[in-house]
């Protein structure tokens, strides 16, 4: 299981098909991956999500899903990689590695108003 | 039964604090008979529409300055709530005690500050331990997080990371705030900008550990040194009180750029207090960000009458380089004392 993954596009594509399965004209909202452009997801975290898009949809009262991918510790680590690159041959000469945290809201922020939130997240 | 805490509100000082900033007394917390994290608790739900960070003090331990000044007083607990909220894994932090011992003291000369008069005996907090600090991982900082708030540097830089804004407060300032005390509070400017990076080794600091000693610079960035927290607020205790805890340490010998940090504020009153300064110790990255704010080795060098104690401290205000558009505050005058039903 741990071996396997899915596709950046395939798991947008997943959560739409979930999102409409019960009712197609059901709205789908998904953000928080917006910087990644390519990528591999955690094949048994999508299927599970899947399923929890599905189970919010039971409620005939719903006719949107919000899909919200947030860093669960809010302050993340990251690579700066500076490049100084020549436009004569458009090589890199030199590149700088450096690390920058940055600290973002956190899911918090997401819940404020929610009536009941059903955390199934594993402890950290 | 209620628990008192005091809290600095958003927009006090003139408009110049950005986030609710409460404190509670470690003492009000053992009388309720509750825990530090229930009384975080307790604070953040008097915020239900807002946010706030809360820090709690305990006035008779001890803690260190980053640049290696030992402080009456300590953070002991520091937690951020953000709509009544304070997120179950990253929300709230312990500050352990660090057991007083010999190692410690050898390891770390500016810890020869603990055993002077004034603190003898006392109880340590500066960072959290490793099990205080679960389940951040180890590159994150000493930082707790709910929803758009941080509280981070063991409760010394608060931020909102929706609105963008920012404040430092500085330990002394804190224990003034305790203390019905005196402060400053205005934009850090290009003096405390660098200061902020001259730092000491220790394990386990509040914001820093092993990795920059005293003549080092934690920023490591030139002449941006200068801008980096220039433009953030900033609440800091008086200079006259700053000054006091300074000269404990250079009085018994600590010098700046060997055993406490290099930073403006150490640098300036050992000159003026005729004490000597580590030259050769304070590595060449410090000396360009200390030269970018006028701090040249050449003007600390030049020979000058020391002044007593009494009049450095008299004088603080000008001999301590620092902020920009600093007020002057009595502590009541932005922290108000509010109570909340247990």
């Amino acid at each position: 299981m741990r071996l396997m993954h899915t596709k950046l596009p395939d798991f947008y594509q997943k959560a739409i098909d979930a999102g409409k399965k019960l009712r197609p004209e059901t709205e789908v909202e998904i953000r928080g991956l917006e910087s990644f452009k390519t990528g591999k997801l955690a094949s048994l975290r999508v299927g599970r999500v899947e399923k929890e898009i599905v189970e919010i949809t039971e409620d005939p009262d719903v006719d949107k899903v919000e899909v919200i991918i947030l860093p669960r510790n809010t302050e993340t680590n990251h690579t700066v990689i500076i490049k100084g690159i020549s436009k004569k041959d458009g090589k890199c000469k030199k590149a700088i590695l450096e690390s920058m945290y940055v600290s973002s809201p956190g899911e918090d922020c997401e819940l404020f108003d929610v009536e009941e939130i059903d955390d199934r997240r594993p402890s950290l | 039964m209620k628990l008192k805490y005091k809290v600095v509100l958003k927009g006090a000082a003139d408009g110049v604090v950005p986030i609710n900033l409460a404190f509670i007394d470690k003492k009000d917390i053992v009388d309720a008979e509750i825990s530090y994290k229930e009384a975080c608790q307790l604070v953040g739900n008097d915020f239900k529409d807002d946010c706030a960070t809360v820090n709690v003090i305990d006035p008779d331990a001890v803690t260190v300055t980053s640049d290696g000044i030992m402080s009456d007083g300590a953070v002991v607990a520091f937690a951020c709530a953000d709509h009544g909220i304070i997120n179950k894994d990253f929300g709230f932090m312990n500050v352990s005690e660090i057991p007083y011992s010999e190692t410690l003291i050898a390891e770390e000369p500016h810890m020869k500050q603990w055993n002077t008069k004034y603190y003898r005996g006392r109880r340590l907090h500066r960072g959290p331990s490793p099990e205080d600090r679960k389940p951040l991982e180890s590159h994150n900082e000493n930082m707790t997080m709910t929803g758009r708030i941080t509280n981070n540097n063991t409760g010394s830089e608060m931020m909102n990371t929706v609105d963008m804004t920012e404040i430092l407060v500085l330990f002394f300032g804190q224990m003034e705030i305790m203390r019905d005390g005196d402060l400053l509070i205005g934009l850090a400017g290009p003096m405390v900008s660098v200061g902020i990076g001259m730092v000491v080794r220790e394990r386990r600091g509040r914001i820093f550990g092993w990795n920059y000693g005293a003549g080092k610079t934690a920023h490591n960035s030139g002449e941006f040194a200068k801008t980096v927290k220039r433009d953030c607020p900033v609440i800091a205790a008086d200079k006259k009180v700053v000054a006091e805890y300074t000269l404990r340490a250079l009085d018994i010998g600590l010098v700046p750029g060997l055993h406490i940090a290099c930073s403006p504020v150490a640098l300036s009153i050992a000159k003026a207090y005729g004490k000597p300064i580590a030259f050769d110790n304070i590595e060449e990255s410090a000396w360009i960000e200390l030269e970018s704010v006028g701090l040249t080795r050449k003007k600390l060098e030049k020979p000058s009458k020391p002044m007593t104690r009494e009049e450095i401290i008299a004088h603080a205000d000008e001999i301590l380089p620092g902020m920009e558009g600093g007020i002057k505050y009595k502590a009541t005058e932005v922290a108000e004392t509010r109570y909340v039903e247990i």
